[in-house]
């Protein structure tokens, strides 16, 4: 009864008041709201579950993060409210009293949750809200719906949102009862929100296995949406609702013990006492049962004379500053006391700094941890949400609100409002300290970033880095945020209310694009973004940078001029007394501050915004989307115009990277390949780059020059007729004007000069690439559905080569005095001339359509190899792994000659790229690596794994596959072709120099993107359309082969089908030539393997159910193993459909101490779905074994192939 | 300046709250240098009027002025010479109470380093927490808290110092204590005291106003008052059955128990009969009576009001 009753008023008080209301509204407007934003895929219905599930647990997250005042009050109101010794007297039990406060709480929230569910529900049958159709929401209105199913609305609530809610109320309330303050249930929500993510999801990518990450996550962000859901299939998104089985059921039963666990600690340690002011941490660990020294006092009564000193008072300016260093001293305790303020970044650095050796890699290899490794993982940008300091911003937030709040939640504002301390000083006193805060988190991170280097032995540690970009760049744009998070505290004036819309601004500033708002200048705090790379230093990322900080300061200064006019000093409320107040306050100095303040925010706003949408062209994505669906509307017809090739490139090139400033004159070359006449040449010119002075080598009838589309049409007087060859001249003028809105890709810029022909010279022919790809977009905008790429079946596609050009390439390239271009082709000769170097390439041949033109600082270094000359270019402080790549190349030419026909260049080179990549790409003759890889520190010893060896060798592979070689059709599967096979090559070569534990390795890193959670749906290798089968499909199954028929084969079949199709003429190659060349040479009783690897999406599910062994009396061991296995076949959709099996699968049994690599027993069995039984003998005694021991085959799950002998 | 006397001036002050109750009505008075209290019931407006004066609540209507300085256009100025206890406040739990006084210090413009150290030290003895200076605020009692509240209103030696039921919590040496210092105060100072006690009025103040439902009923000095009351106030003790009768009879201006039997006052210009006997008023007499309507002010005042 007693129960009762305080649950019926707790929920009675709880749903009286404002804020809960509140937060159902934020809930149900974000849920109606991500219907309008959140476009379907291809054959998803607007209502599919994957939809409704996915924003509950959105939803939840934010509920977790803006509600938890719910619980708080509930646990603490009595307390701070002082009402307690009312209610701690009364004959109430505690389990009682907290019972009844708990499940008011937990009712009320289940109530505001509820808008969730019923929200979505409402999105898909609220009349049509299409309001934002100018952007880039897909939604058609034809689109159906699914029919009304209940229980998939029942399901989400009952099974995700209860039990979340439940295990988030209980952690509120535990911390609120404990520490008897209200707010501090934020604190919980914040480390269910944040850490327990953090905390799942380093657990899963420590021990590799993602499983961990479904069980730990409790919000469900990470466990449910980033790895359960992200692996559905589009007929699963539609119907498939998370049932409480498995994994989830795990995660459930843990958190529903962890809470249910933290309720009783609650109970036991909460008592009916006067609370004690002790450090609410205690509070957790034991309770305390000291009383409050009562203070006795003497009752004789001393008349005496009052004796106050006169002591001098001033109220001038070092006054005021004196007061605000006193307040910001006070807040600076204030936080730091916190048990939150100083600890938690410190311990997050510090915690970094020791893990580094997990942070600073790259594909899970080790880089070396130069500064600028160790301060892109400590620079996070203050939106960024996926980074760990995240954190900061959420104290900011967090803190914010506390010292605003301070003198009013504690009741001592009267007293100090009382002061005369001007309204300018209290303001300024409290940011002052929160400014010594967040410097103090810098300096942590500073601390931590140097003590990570020094733990991973980095060579030099520069200082003035660490603080240029911490104290320099980061800090500006944390001030700027708490800045305004003041702002917005002290305007609004309800603590609850200014957490919120901090927390919305938060969220703007965060997915901007999701608002609609793109310009930089339209979003808080934002600027076109700095980098900073060992070659190119911050480049020319400052200068931007600084003008769109100072228009922020400027804004964030007039917002301070708004805080102080409309700050609440005193009790006065009211809007209308505080606007009077605002307009008696906007007097004398501050409207000359805010006058001044405007004019120069006008001044420096025009500034940039001639330097963004004047100088630059500004577009939007949406106005991109369309210009891209004009382009295609206007010039679509003459997609299949004939064209000529380009047949020769000669360049004169002129750099001039100090003023991002290039001068290009080409000559090109065309050749009409085609068996009709062509009449008219199109020209598509790089947008916002000036093409002038264009001249053919014979005459023209008529041009059209579409400035707006990049379009040329020139009118050839006489058709060009097969065979004949015409000649182009042209200039390109390079100059980066100002600054944009956005990064720009530095082209043109000192010592980093890095850029393709696509970025600055023209293109013959309509251009596909600017067409939309998207196929849902591509509806919008009512243009015709076509493939991503076209069907490997589609004969008219098979006859356009993967890469439009074959051209051969000359350059004459002359850059600053101090730099040195590199360019395709052998390097004829260098010169200097008017304090310029020049330099000359040429190539022996054909090299694609593709080239890159660099400049830099380089250091070289040159090896022959068979009378190829080897040269490496490369950033003179990043040496440690020159060697590697020259013997890698090495290795690899040698390799490939000998497998699959020589190498056509007599020169290669390679060059480091300026920019932050950890990849390498390659040209004919030419392979380019960034900086990161160049940064790359691999375990090259036996059990280690080189990566950086392969990622070279693969490159080098494209020599033979890809580029000038082996050209595939542009049609499904060219990919596999040009990647899968390069992968496979390039293992070789690891293999030859490493061995087998390298490959195995490799073979690992190819299935760990299995383990990652994704869809089972995906296309065959042969009509393969995404990266991931090219590459990771690709490689496992070009490996598997080999084991299987072994690699000889598989490599004359290769040689032979690049002999084939080594003439760049028709017909070009396909997969099916390749599945026709593999077919040769496998054995007809492994024809199903191939099928399997290739032509469907198969998957095996293999697992050693058991394993025992016996010695006979020979001496022998007697190996009996009980496996299981079933293979099955899903299709893009992805329905499954399981298949009967008879495989040939390796056994392998394995002695203790003894490695993979040398087995008591290695055998091809052959295995039926389903359980079976396999008896074996070995010479010695077993110690483990299995089934696909190698893991030869497709299993996602192969952590179960292999089993160890009890014992 | 140092002996520049101020006064307060408060004209037609008037002030309503958003849910409608109307804290203070057309409140005029002259406050002189000296103690002067402000008597009236819970919920009289006192506190409203005090947080008015202390500049952190805005009148809807009329003006204040200390001596030539517009209150609420001048608060700069205002709270320069301001000491201000409010009613009910809270301290920070975990700083000591001489770190929070300095820290007040400073915000009271006592910049230098020496003069806060001997002015704190001064405060924390005359209110007794000397002994007390380490020790954080949270374990503060009641009394303590509110000793430590006058430590800082004494802060700065404020010429306007507004004290808002400071006796409450407190124990009678305290009280007395620091009714002393603020009488003190009072020789130089304008001191408001506002109180629900009549004997913090009697035993201090020179001028008195008191106050209820937002309007000044009466204003005056408190031996005056108490004179004009002389010959007017009866008295008779009664058992409980016939207080009603006497009630619908008579002006009943208090009635207390004493020994198990009811001591009534009653108003009357004139001798009401044998039963009763004159008695000498004294200041609880004037509250009771102003407050039951029968001064002359609220008399005249209120003519033809239909009383509740």
């Amino acid at each position: 009864m007693i129960f009762w009753k305080i649950f019926c008023s707790e929920f009675a008080y709880q749903t009286g008041r404002i804020s809960t209301w509140l937060y159902l509204l934020v809930l149900l407007v974000f849920a109606i709201g991500m219907k309008l934003i959140i476009g379907t895929g291809d054959g998803v219905y607007p209502n599919n579950t994957f939809h409704i599930t996915a924003m509950t647990v959105i939803g939840v997250l934010i509920w977790l993060v803006i509600g938890a005042s719910v619980a708080g009050e509930a646990a603490a109101r009595d307390v701070q409210m002082r009402m307690h010794p009312l209610i701690y007297t009364s004959p109430v039990t505690k389990l009682k009293y907290l019972g009844g406060k708990f499940f008011a709480a937990y009712a009320v929230n289940a109530l505001i949750i509820l808008v969730l569910p019923l929200g979505v529900m409402l999105s898909f049958y609220l009349p049509d809200m299409d309001f934002m159709s100018g952007s880039d929401i897909l939604q058609s209105m034809e689109e159906k719906l699914l029919p009304f199913r209940p229980a998939a609305y029942l399901n989400v609530y009952f099974l995700i949102a209860l039990p979340a809610v439940f295990v988030a109320t209980a952690l509120q309330f535990t911390f609120a009862v404990l520490s008897r303050q209200v707010m501090t249930s934020y604190i919980a929500s914040f480390l269910l929100a944040v850490f327990a993510q953090i905390i799942a999801v380093s657990a899963a990518k420590l021990f590799g296995n993602w499983d961990l990450i479904k069980v730990l996550d409790p919000v469900g962000i990470s466990g449910i949406l980033g790895s359960e859901m992200s692996t559905w299939t589009v007929s699963e998104k539609n119907t498939r609702l998370i049932k409480l089985e498995g994994i989830f059921l795990w995660n459930r039963i843990l958190w529903l013990c962890i809470a249910v666990g933290l309720l009783w600690h609650t109970i036991v340690r909460f008592s009916f006492t006067n609370p004690v002011t002790k450090s609410w941490w205690n509070r957790f660990k034991r309770r305390s049962k000291i009383q409050t020294e009562s203070a006795a006092e003497t009752g004789i009564i001393r008349i005496t004379a009052i004796s106050i000193p006169q002591v001098p008072q001033s109220f001038d300016f070092a006054t005021h500053f004196r007061q605000s260093i006193t307040i910001a001293w006070s807040s600076f305790k204030i936080i730091a006391k916190h048990p939150l303020g100083l600890t938690l970044v410190g311990i997050m650095a510090m915690v970094s700094a020791i893990l580094g050796f997990l942070i600073i890699t790259e594909s899970g290899i080790p880089i070396l941890p130069t500064t600028q490794n160790v301060l892109s993982f400590y620079t996070a940008s203050v939106n960024s949400i996926g980074s760990p300091w995240v954190v900061i911003t959420l104290l900011i937030m967090f803190f914010v609100g506390e010292l605003v709040w301070y003198e009013r939640d504690r009741g001592l504002s009267d007293i100090a409002d009382a002061t005369p301390a001007p309204d300018w000083v209290l303001l300024f006193g409290k940011f002052l300290g929160l400014v010594l805060i967040i410097v103090i988190w810098m300096g942590f991170l500073m601390i931590g970033g140097l003590l990570m280097q020094l733990l991973l032995g980095a060579e030099k540690l520069e200082i003035i880095l660490y603080l240029k970009m911490l104290f320099g760049l980061q800090l500006v744009d944390y001030l700027l945020f708490a800045l305004l998070a003041f702002v917005i505290h002290i305007v609004i004036n309800q603590k609850p209310i200014g957490f919120l819309v901090v927390l919305l601004v938060f969220c703007f500033m965060a997915f901007p694009l999701q608002f609609g708002v793109e310009h930089s200048m339209l979003i808080y705090g934002a600027e076109p973004g700095w980098w900073y790379t060992d070659m190119r230093g911050f480049g020319p990322t400052l200068w931007p940078w600084l003008w769109f900080k100072a228009y922020w300061i400027v804004w964030a200064f007039l917002l301070t001029v708004a805080a102080k006019l409309f700050w609440t000093r005193g009790r006065e409320k009211g809007l209308k007394h505080r606007l009077q107040r605002a307009k008696h306050r906007f007097t004398g100095t501050t409207r000359w501050m805010a006058i001044i303040g405007i004019v120069i925010l006008f001044g420096l706003g025009s500034f940039i915004f001639y330097n963004t949408n004047v100088l630059n062209d500004y577009k939007t994505k949406s106005e991109i989307t369309e210009w891209q669906a004009e382009y295609e509307r206007r010039y679509g017809q003459y997609r299949n115009t004939p064209q000529p090739k380009l047949m020769a490139t000669k360049l004169q090139v002129e750099l001039y990277p100090e003023w991002q400033q290039a001068e290009i004159r080409a000559a090109y070359t065309l050749i009409n390949k085609k068996t009709v006449a062509i009449d008219s040449i199109h020209i598509g010119t790089s947008s916002g780059i000036e093409f002038t002075k264009v001249n053919f080598d014979r005459p023209i009838a008529s041009v059209l020059i579409d400035k707006e589309f990049s379009h040329h049409i020139y009118i050839l007087k006489q058709p060009l007729k097969p065979g004949e060859t015409l000649k182009l001249n042209f200039i390109v003028q390079y100059k980066q004007q100002g600054f944009q809105h956005r990064g720009t890709k530095p082209l043109v810029v000192k010592n980093g000069t890095y850029f393709t022909n696509y970025d600055l010279l023209p293109r013959i022919g309509y251009q596909h690439s600017r067409e939309i790809g998207d196929a849902a977009l591509r509806r919008k905008h009512q243009l015709a559905a076509r493939p991503a790429i076209p069907s490997l079946y589609d004969g008219e596609a098979r006859k356009k080569s993967f890469s439009t050009d074959q051209t051969t390439f000359e350059a004459i390239i002359g850059t600053a005095k101090d730099e040195i271009a590199v360019a395709p082709g052998a390097l004829q000769r260098t010169w200097t001339e008017r304090e310029r170097s020049y330099f000359h390439y040429k190539t022996d041949g054909p090299i694609g359509g593709e080239y890159r033109i660099l400049s830099a600082d380089y250091a070289v270094k040159e090896i022959k190899w068979n009378g190829v000359d080897i040269n490496i270019y490369y950033h003179p402080g990043h040496v440690l792994n020159i060697d590697r790549m020259l013997q890698s190349a090495k290795s690899s030419l040698e390799y490939f000659t000998e497998q699959f026909g020589p190498y056509p260049f007599g020169y290669l080179t390679l060059v480091e790229g300026a920019g932050n990549t950890s990849g390498a790409s390659a040209d004919a003759g030419i392979i380019y690596y960034g900086e990161q890889y160049a940064l790359m520190n691999p375990d090259d010893s036996t059990s280690g794994f080189d990566l950086p060896y392969y990622i070279m060798a693969h490159e080098i592979a494209h020599q033979w596959w890809g580029i000038a070689r082996l050209e595939p059709a542009y049609v499904e599967g060219a990919g596999t072709l040009i990647e899968g096979l390069s992968v496979y090559s390039g293992m070789q070569v690891l293999e030859e120099a490493y061995g087998d534990s390298h490959l195995q390795k490799y073979v690992d890193f190819l299935h760990s993107s299995y383990a990652i959670p994704r869809s089972l749906a995906s296309a065959s290798l042969l009509q393969a359309n995404e990266p991931f089968l090219y590459y990771k499909k690709g490689g496992l199954a070009m490996h598997a082969l080999s084991e299987y028929i072994g690699k000889e084969k598989v490599n004359g079949a290769l040689r032979s089908l690049l002999h084939k199709h080594d003439t760049r003429e028709l017909p070009l190659p396909t997969t099916l030539d390749l599945y026709q060349e593999l077919k040769q040479v496998t054995p007809d009783s492994l024809n199903y393997l191939l099928k399997d690897l290739f032509m469907k999406n198969t998957y095996w599910r293999l697992k050693t159910e058991q394993i025992s062994a016996e010695q006979t009396t020979a001496g022998n061991w007697e190996v009996t193993m009980k496996v299981e296995a079933e293979k099955f076949v899903v299709d893009a959709t992805g329905t499954e459909e399981k298949v009967l099996m008879n495989d040939w699968l390796e056994i392998g049994i394995y002695e203790e101490g003894q490695s993979m690599k040398k087995p008591l027993y290695l055998n091809m069995h052959q295995i039926k779905s389903g359980d079976q039984i396999i008896k074996l003998t070995t010479p010695r005694k077993p110690s483990y074994g299995g089934i696909d021991p190698n893991y030869l085959m497709i299993d996602v799950r192969i952590e179960d192939n292999i089993k160890y002998l009890k014992g | 300046m140092e002996n520049h006397k101020f006064s307060l001036s408060i004209r037609n002050v008037s002030k309503t709250y958003r849910n409608g109750v109307q804290a203070l009505n057309n409140v005029s008075l002259e406050i002189p240098c000296g103690m002067y209290g402000l008597l009236g019931p819970n919920g009289a407006g006192k506190s409203t009027l005090m947080r008015t004066l202390a500049t952190l609540q805005e009148p809807d209507e009329g003006e204040i002025f200390l001596g030539d300085i517009d209150v609420w256009k001048q608060k700069d100025e205002v709270r320069q010479m301001l000491g201000y206890l409010p009613q009910e406040f809270g301290l920070y739990p975990k700083a000591r109470a001489e770190d929070l006084l300095d820290y007040f210090a400073v915000l009271k413009g006592i910049t230098s380093r020496a003069s806060r150290k001997e002015v704190v030290e001064a405060l924390l003895k005359q209110t007794n927490l000397w002994e007390k200076r380490k020790q954080k605020l949270g374990g503060f009692s009641g009394g303590m808290k509110q000793r430590f509240g006058v430590a800082v209103a004494l802060l700065g030696n404020p010429k306007l110092m507004i004290v808002d039921e400071p006796t409450a919590g407190l124990d009678p040496a305290e009280r007395v204590r620091f009714l002393n210092l603020l009488s003190e105060l009072g020789e130089n100072s304008v001191v408001i005291l506002s109180t629900h006690i009549v004997e913090d009025v009697s035993e201090l103040c020179t001028r008195m106003a008191i106050i209820d439902k937002g309007q000044i009923l009466q204003e005056a000095e408190p031996l005056m008052a108490v004179e004009r009351l002389q010959g007017r106030v009866w008295r008779r003790v009664v058992e409980k059955n016939v207080l009603q009768e006497l009630e619908r009879e008579h002006k009943v201006i208090s009635t207390k128990l004493l020994g198990g039997q009811t001591v009534a006052h009653i108003f009357s210009l004139e001798n009401p009969g044998s039963e009763f006997e004159q008695v000498q008023p004294d200041l609880e007499d004037v509250y009771f009576t102003t407050m039951a309507g029968y001064s002359q002010k609220r008399v005249l005042q209120q003519k033809g009001e239909v009383r509740l």
